[in-house]
C-alpha cells in the first residue's frame, strides 16, 4: 500500500515504532532497522529538476540494439550487449566532477508532485508513483481480487495476502500491525460494547448455567426417551414440550426423503446419540421456543378435544376475542360451531375442503379438446335451466366428466377459460346473446363497442385509451406465440 | 334491476337468471333455493360463478360481471364455510378491479381507510401463531445460519423484514449454547415502520442480556425497494448472513405493459419465431423492466458477500400476465390456506377472521385487482427463484438433515396432519396435503 505520500499518521507511527530501539552506536544510519525517511517529496534545493513526459516515464527498454533490436533499460547494459556483436562500444565513465543531483517531477498536472518543490529524488520512484497513482491497475491478486499498477507491489501483496495476522473484534482483518492498531482505536463495535458493559452488571458462568433450562430439560427428556418410546405412545402428556420420542418415532416412520444417519431405520440409539454431540441442543432449544408458542394456540394433546385446551391456554389477547366470539352471530345453515374445531366432525357434516371442491369442479368442468368454444360457456348456462329438476344430476350433466388426474386440474380449468379466449368473435357472440337475454338493452354492436371501451379503461387504472393492448389481444397473441411454440396450454 | 320477487323481463332461455324467474312462483324468494343448497353444491356453484365473473371482468363485460357479483354475494360470506369465505374475498378483489375503471370512484372509496400499526402487528402475530409456516421457516433459517457460522467469532445477520422477534430470540438462544461459546452477534433489521424496529430492538437486547451474549441491534427504517446498502454497514471480511422471509417477491413489481409491448414488437419483428410459455415471459430477457429492480437488488446482495442467504417465499405462481391465470392459481393456493384455518380454528374465531381479511384478503386484492407497480404480491414458484438466484451467481446450499428433522418435529407438534414437508432440489417446500405453499432455500455467493 502506498502510504508514503503525504500521510502524516503512518510516518509518525513509523517513528513511534523505532523509538524503543536503544542503540548505543552513535552512527544512526547504519544500525537502525529502517532508515528514517523524510517526508516524501522534499528535495534538495540545489538539485536539478527533470521533467519527463509520461511516455518516457513509462517507457521501458528505451535503449535498443540496432542489430537484433533487443531493448535495455540502461545504456550501460546496451553497451555490454554491443560487445557481443563486435560493435564498437563505449561505457560512460562516472564523471569526476560533482554530479548534480537529479529530481523528478510527476507529469500529471493535478498531482502534488508536479510541483518542483515536491519533486521525488529517484527515477524508479517517480515511475512507480506515476503508475500507482495515475496508471491503470493491471495486476490482480488472485486471492482477494485487489488490483495493483506496479508489479512489485502486487508481488509483495500476494505474499502476505491471506496470512491475516490481526483481527479486530468487529471482524475486520488486517495484515499490518499499524493499521490494525489505528482501526481498533476507532472501531464502533468496541465503543458500543464497552458502553454496554458499563451498564449491565457483570455476568458469568451462572447465567450460562441457567440457560440450558431448555437444553437440560431436553436432556432429561432424551434420557427418558428410549423407555417411553418403546411404549409407542404418541400422546404428549406434558402439554408444553413435545418430547423426543415423537419425532424419533416419526423419523423412523417417515418416507425415503429422510435418510437416518444410523444405517437401519430402527437405529434409535444412534439417533439419540447423534443428537447429543451435535449442536442440536442449541438448535433444538429454539424448537422449544417455537413449539411453546404453537401450543398456545394449538392443542398439543390428541387425547383431549381440541377446543378445550385452546380456550384454556389462550392468553389475554385471545380471551378478549373469546368473549366476543360468543356474541358473534353465526349464520351457518345449521352449524353453530364455537367449540368444534375438529375436521372429522366438520367432514361428518359433509363439508368438503375448498381444495377438494376445486378439484372436483375442475374434473367436472374440463371440456374436451375439440369442444366448440362458444358452447363451452353456453353449455353451462343452458344446463342451469334445468337446475330445478334434480340438483345432483344436473350438476353432473353440467360439468362433463372425463377421468382426469388431479394434477391436470388447473390445466383443465385453465383450458376451460383459455378455450374461450382463442375465438374472440365467438365470445362476442356469446356476450351479445347473454346481453340481450339479460335485457340490458344494448344492441350487439353497441355492446361490443362498450366492451372495447371498458376493456381499455379496465386494465389500466386510468391509462389513456391510446393503449393498444387489451386483455383479449393479450391472450390472443400469447396464444399465437404459443401456437408456434407448442405451449401445452393451448390446444388447437 | 332485480325485483324482489324475482320476476324480471328476461325472455331468453340461455342464462342462469332465467332459472331464477322460473323458480320464483314456487318459492317465496328467488334465492331460497340457494340457501337450501348443500354446502358442496354451493361451493361448486360459487366456483363456477367466480370463474365466469372473472372472465367477464377480463373481457370488460362489466354488466355481466356485475350480475355475477350480485349472485355470488348471495352465497358468499366471510363467516361461512371455506368456499364461501374464499368467494367473499375474491369477489371483493374483482369488484375492486372493476372499480379501478373509474379511478375517481376508486380513490374516493379507498381514501378513508385507517391503517393501524398495532392492528398490522397483531395480524402478523396471528399469522405466526396460527400457522406453522413462519416457524418452520425460522427454524430452517436459523439452522442454516448456525451451520454456516461455525467457528466464527463475529456474526452479522441482516433481516430484510424485521417484524417477528421470535426468530432471532431463538437464534440467540441457540448460539448461546454453542460449544465454542457464543459469538459477538450483530443483527441489522430493516422495516418501513420505526415502531416495529424499536420493539424488536428492545426484546432482542433484553434476551441477549439475559443470556450474556455480546449483542448489537441496528435499525434501518426503509422500504426494501429503496434500501441504501451503505446503511447496512457491512464490514469487509465479516461473516454475514441474510434472512429474507416473504420479502423478495415485491421487488418484481414493474410496469408489465411496457415490457409486454416490447415483447409484442419483438415477436412481430421475429415473425413469431419465439416460443415461450406465458409463465416465463415476465422474466425473459425480452422484458428488461420486469426484473431490473430485482437484478440490481440481488447484485447488491451478492456484493455484500454473505456466507449464507436464506430465502423463504410463497410457492405459487401468482405472477401470471393475465387475470385469469392469476385467479386460477390464487384460487388453489388460498383454498389451501383457508383449509388450514378451517381444520384448526373455529369458524367464529375473530382471529381467524382477521387473518383471512387483513392478511389473505389484502393479498388476494393485490393479486387480482392491481397491475403494474402496484401489484406487489408477485409470488412465484421455487424453480423460478432457483433460476433467478443461479443467474445472479448464487450457489445453492442444501438445507441440512438436522434442520429438516426439527422442522418436521415442529409440524408434528401442530397435531394437524395436513402439513407436510417436502424436499425439492435441495430446498424445502412446506405443503398443505399435496399443495406446496411456501419454499425455503439457502444460498451463498458463487465466485
Amino acid at each position: 500500500m502506498s502510504q508514503d505520500h503525504g500521510l502524516s499518521v503512518p510516518s509518525t507511527l513509523k517513528g513511534f515504532v523505532q523509538e524503543p530501539n536503544s542503540n548505543p552506536n552513535p552512527n544512526p544510519s547504519s544500525n537502525q532497522l529502517k532508515r528514517k525517511r523524510n517526508l516524501p517529496g522534499t528535495p534538495d534545493p540545489d538539485a536539478e529538476v527533470i521533467a519527463l513526459s509520461p511516455k518516457s516515464l513509462m517507457a521501458t527498454n528505451r535503449f535498443l540494439c540496432e542489430i537484433c533490436n533487443k531493448g535495455f533499460q540502461r545504456d550501460q547494459n546496451l553497451q555490454l550487449h554491443r560487445r557481443g556483436h563486435n560493435l564498437p562500444w563505449k561505457l560512460k565513465q562516472r564523471t569526476n566532477k560533482e554530479v548534480r543531483k537529479k529530481v523528478y517531477i510527476c507529469p500529471e498536472k493535478s498531482c502534488v508532485h508536479h510541483d518542483p518543490s515536491r519533486a521525488l529524488g529517484d527515477l524508479t520512484g517517480i515511475k512507480k508513483h506515476f503508475s500507482r497513482k495515475h496508471g491503470e491497475k493491471k495486476w490482480k491478486c488472485e486471492k482477494c481480487s485487489k488490483k495493483y499498477a506496479v508489479q512489485s507491489d502486487w508481488k509483495a501483496h500476494s505474499k502476505i495476502c491471506g496470512t491475516r495476522e490481526y483481527r479486530c473484534d468487529c471482524g475486520t482483518l488486517f495484515s499490518r500491525k499499524d493499521s490494525f492498531i489505528t482501526h481498533r482505536a476507532f472501531c464502533d463495535a468496541l465503543a458500543e460494547e464497552s458502553a454496554r458493559f458499563t451498564t449491565i452488571s457483570s455476568t458469568n458462568p451462572q447465567a450460562a448455567a441457567a440457560i440450558p433450562q431448555f437444553s437440560s430439560v431436553f436432556r432429561q427428556q432424551q434420557q427418558s426417551a428410549p423407555g417411553s418410546e418403546l411404549a409407542g405412545n404418541n400422546v404428549i402428556a406434558d402439554g408444553q414440550k413435545p418430547r423426543l420420542p415423537l419425532w424419533l418415532d416419526q423419523a423412523n416412520n417417515s418416507n425415503a426423503m429422510l435418510t437416518p444417519i444410523g444405517s437401519s431405520s430402527t437405529g434409535l440409539p444412534e439417533l439419540s446419540q447423534m443428537v447429543a454431540p451435535m449442536n442440536m441442543f442449541g438448535s433444538l432449544s429454539q424448537m422449544q421456543w417455537f413449539s411453546g408458542g404453537a401450543n398456545l394456540s394449538m392443542s398439543s394433546s390428541s387425547s383431549l378435544p381440541r377446543g378445550i385446551p385452546k380456550e384454556e391456554e389462550e392468553n389475554k389477547a385471545y380471551n378478549l376475542s373469546e368473549s366476543m366470539t360468543s356474541l358473534y352471530p353465526s349464520n351457518q345453515s345449521g352449524q353453530q360451531q364455537q367449540q368444534q374445531q375438529q375436521q372429522q366432525q366438520q367432514q361428518g357434516l359433509a363439508h368438503m375442503s375448498a381444495t377438494a371442491l376445486l378439484q372436483k369442479a375442475a374434473q367436472m368442468g374440463s371440456t374436451r379438446s375439440n369442444a366448440n368454444n362458444s358452447t363451452g360457456f353456453g353449455l353451462m348456462s343452458t344446463s342451469f335451466n334445468s337446475f330445478n329438476q334434480t340438483d345432483k344430476n344436473e350438476l353432473h350433466k353440467f360439468f362433463k366428466q372425463p377421468n382426469q388426474q388431479v394434477a391436470d386440474n388447473d390445466q383443465n380449468l385453465n383450458e376451460l377459460i383459455m378455450n374461450s379466449f382463442s375465438c374472440p368473435t365467438n365470445m362476442g357472440a356469446v356476450a351479445g346473446s347473454s346481453n340481450a337475454s339479460l335485457l340490458m338493452a344494448n344492441a350487439k354492436n353497441a355492446s361490443n363497442e362498450a366492451e372495447r371501451r371498458l376493456t381499455r379503461d379496465f386494465l389500466g387504472v386510468g391509462v389513456e385509451s391510446s393503449r393498444p393492448l387489451s386483455q383479449q389481444e393479450l391472450a390472443k397473441f400469447m396464444n399465437l406465440s404459443s401456437q408456434y411454440g407448442g405451449n401445452p396450454h393451448h390446444r388447437s | 334491476m332485480f325485483q324482489d320477487d324475482g320476476s324480471s323481463s328476461v325472455t331468453s332461455s340461455s342464462s342462469p337468471l332465467q332459472f331464477f324467474s322460473t323458480m320464483s312462483p314456487s318459492l317465496g324468494s328467488p334465492y331460497q333455493w340457494l340457501r337450501e343448497l348443500k354446502s358442496e353444491e354451493r361451493g361448486l356453484y360459487l366456483i363456477h360463478l367466480l370463474l365466469s365473473c372473472a372472465n367477464h371482468v377480463a373481457n370488460g363485460n362489466l354488466e355481466n360481471a356485475n350480475l355475477a357479483l350480485d349472485q355470488i354475494s348471495q352465497l358468499a360470506s366471510p363467516d361461512g364455510d371455506t368456499m364461501q369465505r374464499i368467494a367473499a374475498y375474491f369477489t371483493e378483489a374483482l369488484a375492486q378491479r372493476i372499480l379501478k375503471s373509474w379511478p375517481g370512484l376508486h380513490k374516493a372509496l379507498n381514501s378513508t381507510r385507517i391503517s393501524s400499526v398495532s392492528e398490522e402487528m397483531l395480524v402478523r402475530k396471528l399469522f405466526f401463531d396460527m400457522f406453522p409456516f413462519l416457524k418452520v421457516a425460522f427454524v430452517l433459517t436459523n439452522q442454516a445460519i448456525i451451520e454456516a457460522m461455525e467457528g466464527e467469532k463475529v456474526v452479522h445477520v441482516i433481516d430484510l423484514n424485521a417484524a417477528e422477534p421470535a426468530q432471532w430470540i431463538a437464534l440467540i438462544q441457540a448460539l448461546s449454547t454453542r460449544p465454542e461459546g457464543p459469538p459477538h452477534l450483530r443483527i441489522t433489521g430493516i422495516h418501513p415502520q420505526k415502531e416495529v424496529l424499536d420493539q424488536m430492538a428492545h426484546r432482542l437486547t433484553e434476551e441477549a442480556e439475559k443470556l450474556d451474549i455480546p449483542f448489537q441491534f441496528n435499525s434501518v427504517v426503509s422500504k426494501l425497494e429503496n434500501l441504501d446498502f451503505d446503511k447496512l454497514r457491512v464490514k469487509t471480511g465479516e461473516a454475514l448472513a441474510i434472512s429474507s422471509v416473504l420479502q423478495l417477491h415485491s421487488l418484481l413489481a414493474a410496469d408489465d405493459y411496457a415490457s409486454l409491448i416490447a415483447l409484442k414488437n419483438s415477436l412481430l419483428a421475429n415473425g413469431y419465431g419465439y416460443s415461450q410459455s406465458p409463465d416465463s415471459v415476465s422474466s425473459s430477457p425480452l422484458s428488461p423492466n420486469a426484473s431490473a429492480k430485482m437484478d440490481s437488488f440481488l447484485n447488491s446482495l451478492w456484493g455484500l458477500s454473505p456466507k449464507v442467504m436464506v430465502v423463504t417465499e410463497q410457492d405459487s405462481n401468482h405472477n401470471g400476465l393475465t387475470l385469469m391465470e392469476r385467479l386460477l392459481e390464487a384460487l388453489y393456493s388460498y383454498a389451501a390456506l383457508f383449509d388450514c384455518l378451517e381444520s384448526s380454528v373455529s369458524r367464529t374465531s375473530m382471529e381467524r377472521l382477521k387473518v383471512e381479511k387483513m392478511l389473505f384478503g389484502e393479498e388476494i386484492k393485490n393479486i387480482i385487482a392491481c397491475e403494474g407497480f402496484e401489484r406487489k404480491e408477485r409470488h412465484e414458484k421455487l424453480e423460478k427463484w432457483i433460476q433467478r438466484f443461479d443467474l445472479a451467481c448464487f450457489g445453492n446450499v442444501p438445507l441440512s438433515y438436522c434442520g429438516m428433522l426439527q422442522a418436521r418435529r415442529l409440524l408434528q407438534s401442530y397435531n394437524c396432519d395436513g402439513y407436510r414437508i417436502a424436499e425439492d432440489n435441495r430446498c424445502v417446500l412446506i405443503c398443505w396435503h399435496d399443495r406446496p405453499l411456501f419454499s425455503v432455500s439457502a444460498w451463498s455467493c458463487r465466485k
